[in-house]
């Protein structure tokens, strides 16, 4: 009988250098944009000019050109903490997919603190109030999944994954239902509609030359430095990293694997309510769909970073730039929607999805084996 | 036309008609999960079968075309992600939502760019005719059943007969049981000669492409009308996962379970009909909050994904290595 063996196998190589890994995402949104570029010119659109617009977020020109960086930093700043929140998670090798609805929740305590105690705080204490709700209704919301995988060995791609709608359409009751208990609704409009927050309910913002800077920006790039410290020079950070590497080992060390998975989960779904907190004291407003998908783009960026926190911080904006400028750009195009940008979005992770493979593992070539 | 049987019959009619398409991609994503697979693109892969589908079916006027291209197309789908996990190892999860992403991306930019030379359905006069109900004869004249069950269009059926199939295929032929096997242990499958790399990417297409059908199911049902706004397939993806889960990842369960999904999902709609039909013994369902119907599919899964994984019974469908990619040099 003839031995056939394949003319190459793969075998793991220690992670590419990071110069290489760079010129890889470089590459990937190169490509991606040639794509792009190939279907704007079918669609009988210039793509450089699409570009430019898109790239430059319609700012240039623009009558309230602050006015567009502010709504910019509004759509950065949730997406950036969801994404960190994800990374966390995703250390750990828990497949928190969960974003979206623990965003929602957070959102929706927040709205809550905010409808309830209303006038009766100072600005600064009721905005924290509503970080605090936030971010506790968000961590209860992921930590009782984490409890149930610790506990049961649930699959938590798939529970995280339903309690996304569950949140959703709870929080679509509240926006469509309208009767006297609900308190979330505008008592002067016939139809159901989300009431505005009380003043003090809004986030704060700090006057920088034009720009009404967003406190909330500050808040996001803080967490960032305190979760990459957290992370690398931590005792529990050091933690979260061998659970991720191997939990047996974690075992064997002596540490409380459990222990650990539910902290750290509580703190990720935590801070994905404090985004919702965020957001929704930033609109003034709830909404019946407030997350802007930045639980499902969160985990893109995470994965576009590999879950490190500098990258991370790159990546959000990028794709920020992407979303924000698509929605720009086609304000000038009725033929292309803000939708070009996910589909931008998903060439750029398919390429670096494939490049990785090239940073993680080597081909060799087979050696004949037992030639005479 | 208030007549209370005509309300119930019509109610029972459109569980079958709205939400079969749910089984098409429940039946496709089982085939990709018993592979070891977990593809949570369905959404995505559906939206790509079910526009390119509708394109081609309207350019050739006929429902075959429409159903070999929404397959081919959304097979495209699973050949991405098989090349993507299966060859080059990526994360399944972080492909899968990729898939998703882009799908529906595609979905509204070849919507969008087509535009005012979008076509109609009506125009199409045998795709139309393709998707007109089928009366089967004798079966389709009894009382109330006739027009539930035997009374739909060609699509219905077809969905009904691929998910028996694929039940018997995965239950009683060779290749079936060897796919399991690849689902469950791939490296002891591997050793014993079983071509891992080709079942997985075989079934992963043909789940894909049996999506896509659903896909195009949805499309002609909303009778090809793009909207900017919305995508037809409208969540079905995402309620397609939940029903796998529900239905124990056997495909003659799950044609039950898009009966039970599906009584939800249309209940939102006709409990005030039914309300108004029976005020007696359902006078109560027009209090309900529509949102609890939508929300109950994925309620009922996650409670079946919790009590299935606290009593760790020995007859759960869930194959032990799903989600795990299989790398052949670490066995």
């Amino acid at each position: 009988m003839k031995n056939r063996q394949p003319l190459f196998h793969v075998v793991k190589r220690d992670h590419a250098g990071p110069g290489q890994q760079v010129l890889a995402y470089v590459a990937a949104v190169a490509l991606a944009l040639a794509v792009g570029a190939v279907l704007l010119k079918v669609q009988g659109v210039e793509p450089l000019t699409f570009y430019r617009q898109m790239l430059t977020m319609g700012i240039p020109g623009s009558r309230y050109p602050w006015r567009a960086v502010e709504n910019f930093i509004r759509l950065f700043v949730p997406l950036l903490i969801t994404s960190m929140a994800l990374a966390l998670a995703f250390k750990m090798r828990f497949w928190n997919i969960g974003g979206e609805g623990q965003f929602i929740m957070g959102a929706f305590w927040a709205g809550f603190a905010a409808m309830k105690l209303g006038d009766s705080l100072p600005q600064p204490a009721m905005v924290l109030v509503m970080a605090l709700c936030g971010a506790a209704g968000g961590g209860l919301y992921g930590v009782f999944v984490a409890a149930l995988k610790v506990r049961f060995g649930t699959n938590e791609t798939l529970l995280t994954l339903m309690l996304n709608y569950v949140a959703l359409y709870f929080l679509q009751f509240f926006a469509e239902t309208k009767t006297d208990w609900n308190f979330f609704l505008d008592p002067a409009s016939a139809r159901p509609k989300f009431a505005k927050f009380p003043e003090s309910a809004q986030m704060m913002t700090v006057p920088a030359g034009p720009l009404n800077l967003n406190l909330s920006l500050v808040a996001a790039i803080a967490i960032c430095v305190i979760l990459y410290i957290y992370l690398n020079y931590t005792k529990r950070g050091y933690e979260i990293a061998v659970v991720g590497d191997s939990p047996n080992t974690a075992r064997y060390a002596g540490m409380k694997v459990g222990r650990i998975v539910i902290r750290t989960i509580f703190l990720s779904a935590a801070l994905i309510g404090l985004a919702g907190a965020f957001h929704v004291s930033s609109a003034g407003i709830l909404s019946a769909s407030p997350t802007n998908d930045v639980g499902w783009t969160g985990i893109v960026v995470a994965w576009l970073a590999k879950l490190n926190t500098a990258g991370i911080v790159a990546a959000s904006l990028l794709i920020t730039v992407l979303q924000f400028g698509c929605q720009a750009a086609s304000a000038t195009y009725p033929s292309i929607d803000a939708n070009f940008a996910n589909l931008l979005q998903g060439v750029i992770l398919f390429i670096v999805l494939a490049a990785d493979f090239f940073t993680r593992f080597r081909l060799v070539r087979t050696r004949k084996e037992g030639a005479k | 036309m208030n007549d209370p049987v005509n309300v119930l019959t019509l109610f029972l009619f459109n569980i079958v008609l709205v939400n079969i398409p749910l089984l098409y991609g429940t039946v496709g994503e089982i085939v990709v999960e018993k592979a070891g697979s977990l593809d949570l693109g369905v959404e995505g892969t559906m939206a790509v079968g079910a526009i390119f589908g509708y394109l081609a079916g309207c350019a050739a006027n006929s429902i075959l075309v429409g159903l070999a291209v929404s397959f081919l197309t959304a097979g495209l789908c699973g050949l991405l992600f098989a090349l993507l996990t299966v060859s080059l190892q990526a994360n399944q999860n972080v492909t899968g939502l990729t898939i998703t992403t882009f799908g529906l991306g595609l979905y509204f930019f070849v919507g969008k760019g087509i535009g005012e030379r979008w076509p109609a359905m009506t125009a199409a006069d045998s795709l139309v005719k393709g998707y007109s109900a089928l009366e089967i004869p004798g079966l389709s004249k009894l009382p109330v059943i006739g027009k539930v069950l035997f009374s739909h269009n060609v699509l219905v059926y077809l969905g009904v007969v691929i998910a028996v199939l694929v039940w018997w295929y995965l239950g009683f032929t060779k290749t079936g049981l060897r796919l399991r096997a690849v689902g469950e242990n791939p490296a002891a499958a591997d050793s014993v000669g079983v071509n891992t790399l080709l079942y997985k990417y075989v079934h992963l297409i043909a789940g894909s492409g049996i999506m896509g059908l659903g896909g195009f199911y949805m499309a002609l049902y909303m009778s090809g009308s793009f909207e900017g706004s919305n995508c037809w397939i409208n969540g079905y993806g995402w309620i397609a996962i939940a029903l796998v889960i529900f239905a124990n990842w056997n495909p003659v369960l799950a044609i039950l379970g898009t009966l039970v999904f599906g009584f939800f999902n249309t209940l939102q709609i006709y409990a005030g009909a039914l309300a108004g039909a029976f005020p007696g013994p359902l006078g109560w369902l027009s209090a309900v909050p529509p949102q609890l119907y939508k929300a109950l599919p994925f309620l009922i899964t996650a409670i079946v994904l919790v009590a299935s994984s606290v009593r760790k019974r020995e007859g759960s469908g869930q194959p032990a290595a799903l989600g795990l990619n299989y790398f052949r040099e670490e066995r």
